[in-house]
C-alpha cells in the first residue's frame, strides 16, 4: 500500500483541567502527537489516565463547563480547532473526525428505527435527500458488514445484539466520510468472537477509505494487531510513544513493561499468579511529587521522587519515553 | 405455524407493530378505546350537525320522565336532557383537548429546554416560573384568570393550560435530565448535529411515553376540573357542559329529580374510566424499553 504521509492530524501541548469540588483536575497534560493519513494510533492505558478525554478534544467535546482546553493546539489539516465556536465545530464533528463509543447499548436512540437515524445524520450532516440518503443508508450498512441490510435497516436499536449495534454506530460515523475516526474502546462491551469481528470491520474500512484511525483500548492484543504506532498515557500524561513493533519487542518505560507483563500467556509452567502492576492509579487531586509512577516503579531511582521526567526521544529510533530509567530491551 | 416462524416473525416487527400488537391483547385497553371512539363519534356528530343541537329549545314540560321523546327526561325549562348530555360530550372533547394538548406541548418544550441547560439561567427561569404558577391555588388561580379575561370564551382554557403544563414539565425535566447523559446525545453531538436539534429531535422523543400518559391525565383533569368550574360559574360561557348539568342538578337532586345528575354524572364516568384504561392500555404498549 502506497502511504502518502500527509499529517492530518496533530496535536501539540494540550492541556485540559476540569474544576471539581475539591479542586482542579489535570486530566490530560502536555499531549502532543501526529497522526499521518492513513495511520492508526493505539492509545492505551489505565481507566481515568485522560484517553477518552483526549479524543473528546479532538471534537471539541470536552464536557463543559466543568472542563476546559487550558492550552495547547489540535490541528486538523493546519487548522486549529482549539477555540472555535460550536458552529465552526459542528462542520468538524462527522465530516473531519467521527468518533465511535465504547457502550452501543446506549449510543443508538432507543426510540428510532435505524433507517431513520442513518437517513437523519446522512439528510442533516451530508445534505442528501430522503431517497439518495437511503440508498446510502443501505451501502453503509453493507459496508460495515451486516447481514440483509434491507431488513435490519428497518430494527429499533432493541432488536439488535451488541455487536450490530455497534456496526450501526460504525455505519453513523462514517455516514460523513471523516478523515479520522476516533474508536474509543469499540470492543470493551462486546463478546471476545465480536470484538475480533468488529476489530476487522474497522481495519478492513479503515484501507478501503484511507482514513486514519486512533483506536483507545485496554487490549493490547488490538494495539498489537492492527496500530502501527502506540501511545502509553498515565495520569493524563504520555510516558511512552513509539511504533508497535518496537514497543511490544522492548517496553523502555516500566509502566508499559508493566502492562505488556500483565497479560495472561499460555505458558509452559503454570504461573502462581499472574504479575500485576503494584498498587493504584494515583489520584489526579493528590499526585506524587517526581515521577507520576514511582510509588508502583520498580525500577525507581532516587531522582524519581523528586524530578518529573520529560518525554525524551532515544538515540536512534522514533520511540520516546518519559523515564529516568527505562528498561533495556531484551 | 410452528412455533419457530411465530418467534421470527415476532423478532422482525418494528416497534409500532409491537405496540400494536401488545395493545390489542390488551382487552380492558381495547374497551376503553372503544368506549372512547364511541364518545369522540357522538362529539363529532354534534360538531356537524347531525346531533344534540337542540340543546337548548324549550319543546316539552318542566322535568318530563323519559319517554321516547325525550330519552332522559326533561329539565326544569322542559329541554330535552339527552341532547344536552350529548352536547356536553361536544364540550368535554373540546376543553379536553384543547388544554391536554396544549398544556403538554408546553410542558414538554419546556421541561425539555430546563431538563437539557440544567443548571443554567434558562432552568432556573423555567423552574421559578413553575414555582410560582404551582404557588397559587388552582380554583383561586382560575378565579382570576377568568376575571381577568371577562367574556372572553377561553378564559377557563388558558387558566387550566396555564396550570397544567407545570406537572409535564416537571417530568420531562427530569427524563431528560438522565436522558442527556446516554452516549447517543454524545454520539449525535461527534456528528455534528445542533443543541436545538439534539433536545427536540433526539431527546425529547425518548420521554414520549411520559407525554402521552400525562396528555390523557391532563384530558381527564380538564373534564373534571370543567365541571367544578361551571358549577362556580366560571365554566364555558356558551353551550351545555355536563358540569354545568350538574350545577344545576344541586337544586333539582333534593326535589327528588335525578335525570339531569344522573346522565351527567354517567357520562362522564364512563368517559373519564375508559380514558383511563385507554392511557394505560397504550402507556404499556409503546415503552420502549420493554422488548
Amino acid at each position: 500500500m502506497v502511504r502518502t504521509s500527509a499529517t492530518v492530524l496533530e496535536v501539540r501541548d494540550l492541556v485540559v483541567e476540569f474544576s471539581t469540588e475539591r479542586g482542579i483536575v489535570r486530566a490530560v497534560d502536555g499531549v502532543s502527537f501526529s497522526l499521518m493519513a492513513g495511520e492508526t494510533l493505539g492509545l492505551v492505558g489505565e481507566s481515568g489516565c485522560g484517553k477518552t478525554i483526549t479524543c473528546l478534544a479532538l471534537l471539541g467535546l470536552v464536557p463543559s463547563p466543568a472542563g476546559r482546553v487550558v492550552s495547547g493546539e489540535i490541528l486538523i489539516d493546519g487548522r486549529n480547532i482549539v477555540g472555535l465556536n460550536d458552529r465552526e465545530l459542528r462542520r468538524i464533528r462527522g465530516r473531519d473526525v467521527a468518533m465511535i463509543f465504547q457502550e452501543p447499548m446506549t449510543a443508538l436512540n432507543p426510540v428510532f428505527s435505524v433507517r431513520s437515524q442513518l437517513v437523519d445524520v446522512l439528510k442533516h450532516q451530508a445534505g442528501m435527500s430522503s431517497r439518495q440518503a437511503f440508498v446510502r443508508a443501505l451501502e453503509l450498512l453493507d459496508m460495515v458488514g451486516i447481514p440483509a441490510p434491507r431488513q435490519r435497516i428497518t430494527d429499533y436499536p432493541h432488536q439488535l445484539s451488541g455487536g450490530m449495534r455497534q456496526r450501526v454506530m460504525i455505519a453513523m460515523a462514517l455516514a460523513c466520510n471523516p478523515r479520522v475516526l476516533v474508536a474509543d474502546e469499540p470492543t470493551t462491551a462486546l463478546d471476545v468472537t465480536t470484538q475480533a469481528q468488529v476489530i476487522e470491520q474497522i481495519a478492513k474500512l479503515q484501507k478501503e477509505l484511507d482514513m486514519s484511525v486512533i483506536l483507545v483500548t485496554h487490549d493490547l492484543g488490538v494495539v498489537a494487531q492492527m496500530c502501527e504506532n502506540v501511545m502509553v498515557m498515565y495520569c493524563g500524561e504520555v510516558v511512552e510513544s513509539g511504533t508497535a513493533r518496537e514497543m511490544f519487542a522492548s517496553p523502555a518505560h516500566p509502566y508499559t513493561a508493566g502492562l505488556l507483563g500483565s497479560i495472561p500467556q499460555i505458558r509452559k509452567t503454570r504461573l502462581q499468579r499472574l504479575p500485576v502492576i503494584p498498587g493504584l492509579v494515583p489520584d489526579l487531586l493528590n499526585l506524587p511529587q517526581g515521577c507520576y509512577f514511582n510509588q508502583r516503579c520498580a525500577a525507581r531511582l532516587q531522582r524519581c521522587e523528586s524530578v518529573r521526567p520529560g518525554l525524551e526521544r532515544s538515540h536512534n529510533s522514533e520511540r520516546q519515553v518519559a523515564c529516568f530509567n527505562p528498561q533495556a530491551g531484551k | 405455524m410452528s412455533a419457530g416462524i411465530g418467534i421470527e416473525v415476532k423478532e422482525r416487527q418494528t416497534l409500532w407493530a409491537k405496540a400494536r400488537y401488545r395493545f390489542l391483547r390488551d382487552k380492558p385497553g381495547m374497551v376503553g378505546l372503544v368506549v372512547v371512539l364511541i364518545f369522540a363519534l357522538i362529539a363529532i356528530g354534534v360538531v356537524f350537525g347531525w346531533w344534540g343541537n337542540d340543546w337548548s329549545d324549550i319543546r316539552g314540560g318542566r322535568f318530563d320522565s323519559a319517554s321516547s321523546e325525550f330519552w332522559f327526561g326533561s329539565n326544569v325549562n322542559g329541554q330535552d336532557i339527552f341532547s344536552r348530555t350529548v352536547y356536553g360530550t361536544r364540550t368535554a372533547f373540546e376543553v379536553g383537548l384543547i388544554v391536554a394538548v396544549l398544556s403538554t406541548v408546553i410542558g414538554a418544550v419546556m421541561g425539555a429546554l430546563s431538563g437539557f441547560y440544567s443548571g443554567t439561567w434558562i432552568d432556573a427561569t423555567i423552574l421559578w416560573l413553575k414555582g410560582v404558577l404551582d404557588a397559587i391555588p388552582f380554583y383561586l388561580f382560575v378565579v382570576a384568570v377568568a376575571y381577568a379575561m371577562q367574556g372572553q370564551a377561553y378564559g377557563m382554557h388558558v387558566a387550566m393550560i396555564a396550570t397544567f403544563w407545570t406537572t409535564t414539565g416537571r417530568l420531562v425535566r427530569g427524563e431528560v435530565i438522565k436522558l442527556k447523559e446516554l452516549e447517543f446525545v454524545e454520539a449525535a453531538r461527534s456528528i455534528g448535529v445542533s443543541e436545538l436539534r439534539i433536545i427536540f429531535r433526539h431527546i425529547l422523543p425518548n420521554t414520549f411515553h411520559l407525554l402521552l400518559v400525562q396528555c390523557t391525565i391532563a384530558f381527564v383533569a380538564a373534564i373534571k376540573s370543567e365541571v367544578i368550574l361551571s358549577f362556580l360559574g366560571l365554566g364555558i360561557k356558551d353551550g351545555v357542559s355536563w358540569g354545568g348539568m350538574l350545577a344545576e342538578s344541586t337544586a333539582e337532586v333534593a326535589a327528588g329529580e335525578y335525570n339531569n345528575f344522573l346522565f351527567a354524572s354517567l357520562f362522564m364516568f364512563v368517559l373519564v374510566m375508559a380514558f383511563n384504561l385507554f392511557s394505560d392500555a397504550m402507556q404499556d404498549a409503546l415503552d420502549p424499553k420493554a422488548a
